[in-house]
């Protein structure tokens, strides 16, 4: 049998225990402990399907095209961000998102995006090419729309002998809004679209 | 025509001739203030989002549902893209029509994003108080209760150790 001063330990340590679980409702105000789990942001593009297949990749001029652009927050609160679309032939500058470091090019279309932790946004994005023309080794993609907006781009290419074809890549970024800054930065991601594109005949 | 009529028409043309050339000419610095107008309006309405959304962030923080505040955010966004748009195709008083729609949009979300947090911020106060208050009156109830449970299981210790005591017995056979 256990002693008086043995029972009284294990009394006095039910009884802390249970003015713990009494004052935890008055401590989880004043205390809050920080959300498990990493912070992260996706961003995607899908077909015209709306699945990972189908993307356009053999494209001419005058045709609409059609690819879908996603967006998941799970930073752990609400967030802003911006979906930049950008228009680069193989010698632009691409975005770095080792370095942070956005494309240097100028955007054509953006999408605002404001999304609560562990919502998903997803839209549309048509685009077709207008004055395309090729001379010699040379294509250059006059025009550019983009939901509609029309963008002069005037964007040469020349003829890449290895894949056989004038490539263009639809960069598409990620940019967040920094409130301490009150400014939006590149978020460190990116997709590209890889086009083979060609003069109508 | 009379000789007064003449007169007039030779004093009309030639201002109505500098009036056109005057409205030729000044036709390009017009829409280029048009533009610059629309560009500020443009500016304005990303400004008001951005402090629409800083708003809202606040009002989540003080524990308020903002997901209706995020949608009409969305709704803001999109009509200062389509202003964006508008103003890249040069259609410059649509332009400044949506970009006008996504400022008031976003002075609204703000407004209401504020209204709520203080709503929030409220409700959190008096749930502290009162969890204080409730907390304060059931803390000397649990010890008294504690002192109580304790008096009586030593009552219950003490019986039960003298029933268990050993008695003396003597075996010794007179």
């Amino acid at each position: 049998m256990l002693k008086l001063e043995d029972y009284k330990v294990v009394f006095v340590s039910a009884g802390l225990i249970g003015l713990l679980l009494l004052a935890s409702p008055v401590l989880s105000l004043a205390i809050h402990l920080p959300g498990g789990g990493e912070e992260f942001s996706e961003l995607w593009i899908l077909g015209p399907g709306r699945m990972a297949d189908a993307y356009p990749f053999n494209v001419t001029g005058n045709v609409n095209y059609l690819i879908y652009v996603g967006v998941g927050n799970h930073m752990g609160s609400s967030k802003y961000y911006a979906v930049y679309v950008k228009f680069r032939n193989q010698t632009d500058s691409l975005s770095n998102a080792t370095s942070g470091v956005p494309s240097s090019l100028g955007q054509l279309y953006g999408y605002k995006v404001f999304l609560q932790d562990g919502q998903e946004w997803s839209a549309p994005l048509t685009f077709s090419f207008s004055n395309v023309s090729s001379l010699g080794g040379q294509l250059v993609v006059g025009g550019l729309a983009i939901n509609g907006a029309t963008y002069s781009v005037n964007k040469p290419s020349s003829w890449d002998a290895e894949y056989n074809g004038f490539y263009y890549q639809l960069l598409i970024e990620l940019w967040i809004y920094d409130a301490q800054n009150d400014l939006l930065r590149f978020h460190d991601r990116f997709v590209g679209l890889w086009l083979n594109v060609t003069a109508p005949q | 025509m009379s000789i007064r009529s003449r007169r007039w028409a030779k004093t009309l043309v030639p201002v109505a001739m500098v009036l056109m050339v005057m409205c030729l000419l000044s036709r390009e610095p017009l829409a280029a203030m048009g533009s610059v107008g629309v560009s500020s309006s443009i500016g304005q309405a990303e400004a008001a989002i951005r402090k629409a959304f800083n708003s809202t962030v606040y009002a989540e923080g003080a524990g308020a549902n903002v997901s209706s505040l995020i949608a009409r955010l969305n709704e803001a966004g999109d009509l200062l893209t389509r202003a964006e748009v508008a103003y890249g195709n040069g259609d410059l008083s649509q332009a400044e029509d949506l970009a006008g729609q996504s400022l008031t949009a976003a002075n609204s979300v703000r407004d209401d994003a504020l209204t709520m947090r203080d709503s929030a911020s409220a409700a959190t106060r008096s749930l502290v108080s009162l969890s204080v208050v409730s907390w304060a009156f059931a803390f000397p109830v649990f010890i008294l209760f504690l002192g109580i449970v304790w008096s009586l299981f030593k009552r219950f210790y003490s019986r039960r150790l003298m029933k268990s005591r050993p008695e003396v017995a003597s075996d010794a056979e007179a």
